[in-house]
């Protein structure tokens, strides 16, 4: 019997020993200060419940473990991944042959790169160019107002750069933001009326900077089916949720729109940050956007505007601030407005106009804006002094929607070129006009008709067939004769494979003030007699 | 100063080649005097008219150590001040004595030196955490309250009217709570030229940061923050004639994308020439260096593929890898067994799921790191290389024309032929003074990202002015030979200069060599200077660079600083951890005599504890510039705290007095310690 109950006593002795030095902890817990809360905090969640404080206590170790973890530590827990040997991973690595970096470009790509134009010293409305050695009209370069040739914008870039020197060298949080910076920020927002800008190095880069700043991943977009890349890289950076309408169709928007509002009432998420992004004058096609009717369903359905006009400011309006300025709509009603020194002044670079907010947010989250050296200092001043001529000479708007007009006139009698650019649009776009015309001419008409395209797609339901490779090339016939004729003009070059949906390819021209009209008729005229040989 | 006065053989053939000039000698002292007194003068007046209290408090801008100190050296050797006519001393510093020159270059086969990690002691290390944990706190604290009491500062990161707020009260809150506290160390408008001194727009803020007034005057501080290498941010000089002169020529914008009408004959000029700056076949130019990673690296990889890519690279690289739709891994930074490790895994493994072999691997390094200062270890890369078959893209936006004898970047440092790589990219922001960047490869790889790059098609192209820049400062670091392909002799300037009499073991005729006439353009070979083309003046600013670097980087660690990266490195990182004491530094340098402009660097550019001050060191600084550094950091690192760095070998600290006086030997001994190492290998 001794032997049973030696195990029963000593067993007694180690339950109370446990106990003891269990409430003497408890005690020396008490004593701690704040341990007050963590009590309570443990009791609630506790809740009588071993469950719950088991798995608070799971939560508590996988926030551990997940802190501990390195980012850079080989995934090997994956399923998927395969147990191997050395042996046979110095195999494998042996055996493994990678693609080449990059296919040498095939002879139509060559022969393109080497028609590409290249002008002879400074560009203007008559350049030189290397390829035929004489000087040609000018139908190519984005010199909308002629402010690239102008000596007064010359001559105080030439200044500045006597004052500051050429770069910046510096980004714009560490001592790269100078002064003649802040001025041209100012200009550009006095300019516009709203209440702020902010200057990016480079016109393309900023709207792909712009959208992540604001959109996060759970955000909504709701965009146009034909921007431009730089929005779609933007986009995509964001890793928002992306639904599309159809091009330039503003029930098409609608309807997106009480889609997604009744989807989220259904699934009674929380609210979320909405954004409309779409183009002023679209790159693509040189269409434009209808502003008024595009802030009233923005402000009906509460969805913030972000609209990048880089085609239409400086470009159209009676001094050039662009579409608010063309459908006389204060520029603060819309949230974030983008728009580019490159294009419309000549100058370079991009910016961003909208509130403090707007803009003060995108001085610490734009990346291109706080990872980048900021803009060389007479490339600011030269956009200053092109918005200062635009103010003071509104002639130079005049006249060049008097070279446009001018221009369709010629170009609508061409039957076999179908334009879907805005009449006001500066860059006048050319398709090859294909057998059934109408639903090339507005596919979006097409889409109407039929039942609406699918919103999560980037592809329109009845989307227009064609051949890109033969219009390209036919295209580019064209471009090449009308080189050799004396007449500057150029394809819209695109990224072929890098787009969502792929655009119809199409000879861009861009007009200017610079040149007189009797010029513009002329060379407009003999692409014309070129387009109906070559196309017929 | 008895090193500095004794002066060496070379030295003397220099002052009799430079008597010549026929400028007074005291033109550079009288020059520089009267330039202190008009700055002065200005800041007087402007002082008397604004209620300015950090202008009053601040004296006349007296850079009157840096100019004693100068104008000791311009007295003794002013006969032979090297370029003292053609460069202004506020943008560009005079140097004359020769001692203070020094060639960095890779011992090849030595293992590639970092600093070491070096801890603080445990309560810095405490005491950062708390620091932020009392911020934290207490920034929930006033959000708390302000919310129910001031609730209209609060609506911007609030939910109203049925919009979500642009940038809730969560996702602001470090922007709001804690960088807010320091702002005035960032954002700081300035004017003038970036070069060797900067003047900086004074403000205040009235209301805790919440907005900067400001106050309509202006402080000149010694500039050690911008991206200035070779002091070629200059409004005056040989480069900025040859601008001028562009500009002139050919405008200030193209007026379009590359491929759309906006390319020029000096766009193709300044292509080429940039493909023999860094030796490859052919080069591409983009007009903004955040684009050139960010819109060409889509154009080399896409889905299928696989991206390596270290975890200190830089955001527009990440965004350029996020654009491309390929896989992408990270390894620890410069680890090279980790990155073989992964290598070994992502081969072996395969693409994720269907274990099917990856088209491509692309490792995507940089030269330089810019937060870091360290230098890629490229020969193990290459290694690596060769047995793995991946593709290697090189950023090198901070060592092209910093580092190399010959300026040339990472492959020139370590006298690596730069066509083992496969893609090299840099910028022209840093060494050169302009803006924009490149990419440089073979010349099918270029063609293909001429049409397949987003900038080609799309983007602006650089504007002439900017390229200008490029090419004169370019040509000047080659050299131009006058004719024939080799031409050294032909100026007795070269001869001096050691970068020349460097052994020819790697350097082929044509790289890094001089380049003839024909590769610029004729009106810009007559506006260069002969002290730019016949590449003099670049070799001295190599020299003197790679001098600074050292002797900052060198002189902060013997104080008994913690600082990180490489001793050649321009970019020298000084640890200060605790977040308030950036703040104070970057107050206490703006706040002296001879006011001091410094970048700090926090989180989360950088991990939460290893908050720092990070120099940029420059060509256009005099040694007595990086003196006044070192006295500066001595005395705020007294009072702040922040000499926690351990001696190697058990040496002892210097004083700042011995630092300065033993620079030459500091920097010397560095350069015959790293050589040593091959030896002991």
């Amino acid at each position: 019997m001794e032997n049973a109950s030696f195990p029963l006593e000593t067993v007694e002795t180690v339950v109370l020993f446990v106990a003891q030095s269990l409430s003497a902890v408890e005690r020396t817990f008490y004593k701690l200060p704040g341990s007050g809360i963590i009590e309570r905090y443990v009791r609630s969640s506790h809740q009588n419940d071993p469950g719950r404080t088991f798995a608070e206590l799971i939560i508590l170790i996988l926030v551990i473990i997940n802190l501990l973890q390195s980012r850079t530590r080989p995934d090997r827990n994956k399923k998927s991944f395969l147990e191997l040997t050395e042996k046979d991973i110095d195999e494998l690595v042996e055996e493994w042959a990678p693609e080449p970096l990059s296919q040498p470009l095939n002879e139509t790509e060559a022969a393109e790169l080497a028609a590409v134009p290249i002008v002879l010293g400074p560009t203007g409305p008559h350049p030189t160019l290397l390829n035929t050695g004489k000087t040609a009209i000018n139908l190519a370069s984005l010199n909308f107002t002629g402010l690239a040739g102008n000596d007064h914008i010359k001559q105080r870039a030439l200044e500045t750069m006597r004052k500051h020197g050429v770069g910046s060298c510096g980004p714009t949080g560490f001592y790269g933001t100078f002064d003649v910076h802040l001025n041209c920020e100012r200009d550009i927002a006095d300019f516009l009326g709203t209440e702020g800008a902010i200057l990016y190095s480079q016109g393309f880069s900023t709207i792909s900077s712009v959208i992540p700043a604001f959109c996060k991943r759970g955000d909504i977009i709701v965009a146009d089916r034909a921007v431009t890349l730089a929005i779609q890289k933007g986009m995509e950076i964001s890793r928002s949720t992306i639904r599309w309408y159809d091009h330039n169709d503003l029930h098409s928007l609608e309807e997106v729109l009480q889609s997604v509002e009744k989807d989220r009432r259904k699934r009674k998420g929380p609210l979320t940050r909405r954004f409309i992004i779409t183009e002023g004058i679209f790159e693509r096609d040189g269409s434009m956007t209808d502003l008024p009717k595009l802030i009233e369903l923005k402000h009906k359905y509460k969805y913030r505007l972000i609209l990048d006009e880089s085609f239409s400011f400086g470009a159209v309006g009676r001094t050039g601030r662009g579409l608010t300025e063309l459908y006389n709509v204060p520029a603060s009603k819309i949230d974030m407005l983008v728009g580019s020194c490159s294009i419309g002044l000549c100058a370079g670079g991009g910016f961003c106009a909208g509130s403090h907010t707007v803009v003060e947010h995108q001085r610490i989250n734009g990346p291109a804006y706080v990872f980048s050296a900021s803009m060389p200092p007479l490339l600011a001043v030269s956009a200053s002094e092109g918005i200062n001529v635009l103010r003071n000479t509104p002639s130079l708007l005049v006249k060049l929607h008097d070279n446009i007009r001018a221009a369709r006139i010629i170009l609508d009698q061409v039957d076999c070129v179908s334009i879907p650019s805005h009449r006001a649009s500066p860059i006048i776009h050319l398709y090859i006009r294909a057998t059934p015309p109408s639903d090339l001419l507005h596919p979006s008409s097409a889409a109407v008709s039929a039942k609406p395209s699918n919103p999560s797609s980037p592809v329109p339901r009845d989307a227009p067939v064609f051949d890109i490779q033969k219009e390209e090339r036919l295209l580019q016939e064209v471009v090449e004769e009308a080189m050799a004729q004396g007449v500057m003009i150029t394809k819209a070059k695109r990224v072929r494979g890098l787009e969502l949906t792929e655009a119809r390819p199409s000879i861009r021209l861009a007009m200017t003030s610079a040149l007189s009209k009797a010029d513009t008729e002329k060379a407009v005229n003999v692409l014309a007699k070129i387009l109906r040989k070559k196309l017929k | 100063m008895a090193l500095n006065r004794g002066s060496s053989p070379t030295s003397s053939i220099f002052k009799s080649s430079k008597r010549s000039s026929s400028t007074p000698p005291t033109s550079a002292a009288s020059y520089l005097s009267a330039l202190s007194q008009a700055d002065a003068s200005l800041r007087a007046r402007r002082s008397t008219t604004s209620p300015s209290p950090t202008a009053a408090s601040t004296p006349a801008l007296s850079f009157s150590s840096l100019l004693t100190s100068t104008t000791e050296v311009g007295e003794e050797d002013n006969s032979d001040g090297l370029a003292v006519y053609t460069t202004v001393h506020t943008e560009f510093g005079h140097c004359y004595n020769e001692n203070y020159r020094h060639v960095s270059k890779h011992t090849p086969g030595a293992p590639v030196i970092q600093d070491i990690d070096q801890d603080p002691p445990y309560y810095i290390l405490f005491s950062t955490y708390i620091s932020y944990l009392i911020l934290i706190v207490l920034g929930h604290m006033r959000d708390f309250l302000g919310k129910r009491f001031y609730p209209d500062s609060y609506k911007h990161i609030m939910p109203r009217d049925g919009y979500a707020a642009l940038n809730s009260d969560f996702d602001s809150f470090y922007t709001r709570r804690l960088k807010q506290r320091m702002d005035e160390c960032f954002m700081q408008p300035v004017t003038g030229v970036a070069g060797r001194t900067i003047q900086i727009l004074d403000r205040v803020t009235p209301d805790y940061n919440h907005t900067q007034i400001l106050l309509g005057t202006r402080t000149r501080a010694l500039n050690i923050s911008s991206y200035n290498y070779l002091g070629f941010a200059q409004a005056h000089g040989g480069c900025a004639d040859a601008v001028e002169e562009g500009m002139k020529r050919y405008g200030v914008s193209t007026a379009g994308a590359r491929l759309e009408g906006g390319s020029t004959d000096l766009h193709i000029t300044a292509e080429a020439l940039v493909a023999k700056f860094v030796g490859m076949e052919a080069a591409v130019i983009s007009s903004m260096g955040f684009a050139t990673n960010s819109t060409y690296i889509p154009a080399l990889v896409s889905k299928g593929c696989l991206i390596i890519s270290d975890e200190l690279n830089h955001t527009s690289i990440r965004f350029g890898v996020r654009n491309s739709g390929a896989h992408v891994r990270m390894f620890k930074h410069n680890d090279m067994k980790n990155l073989e490790a992964l290598l070994r895994e992502v081969i072996s493994q395969g693409q994720p799921k269907t274990h099917r072999p990856w088209k491509k691997i692309l490792v995507i390094v940089e030269g330089m790191y810019s937060m870091e200062g360290t230098m890629v270890d490229l020969p193990g890369v290459l290694k690596l290389k060769e047995k793995y078959k991946f593709y290697l893209f090189v950023d090198e936006a901070h060592s092209i024309g910093a580092t190399g004898p010959h300026g040339r970047g990472v492959a020139d440092y370590f006298g690596i032929d730069p066509r083992k790589i496969d893609v090299l990219m840099g910028t022209f922001t840093k060494s050169f003074g302009a803006s924009g960047g490149y990419i440089a490869g073979s010349k099918s790889l270029i063609e293909r990202l001429r049409i397949r790059g987003y900038s080609g098609a799309y983007a602006e192209s650089i504007s002439p002015a900017v390229l200008t820049q490029i090419m004169a400062s370019m040509a000047s670091i080659m050299s131009v030979a006058t004719d024939g392909p080799v031409g050294p002799s032909s100026s007795s300037l070269s001869s001096s200069t050691s970068t020349l009499q460097l052994p020819q073991d790697f350097h082929t005729l044509i790289h890094p060599g001089p380049i003839s006439q024909s590769s610029l353009p004729t009106w810009l070979t007559h506006t260069l200077p002969p002290s730019l083309s016949s590449g003099a003046e670049g070799a001295h600013r190599l020299q003197r660079l790679s001098f600074n670097s050292h002797y900052l980087h060198l002189g902060l660690q013997k104080l008994g600083f913690i600082t990180l990266g490489h001793a050649s490195s321009p970019i020298v990182p000084l640890l200060v951890f605790n977040p308030a004491k950036m703040i104070m530094f970057h107050r206490m340098m703006k706040d002296r005599k001879t006011p001091i402009v410094v970048v700090v660097v926090a989180y989360p550019a950088t991990p939460l504890i290893s908050s720092r001050v990070r120099f940029c060191v420059s060509a256009s600084h005099t040694k007595e510039d990086v003196d006044e550094v070192l006295r500066a950091c001595d005395e705020v690192g007294d009072v702040l705290d922040l000499k926690h760095g351990v001696m190697a070998n058990g040496e002892r600290r210097w004083t700042v007095e011995e630092v300065c006086e033993r620079a030459v030997e500091l920097v010397r001994g560095y350069a015959e310690a790293e050589g040593g190492l091959k030896k002991t290998d």
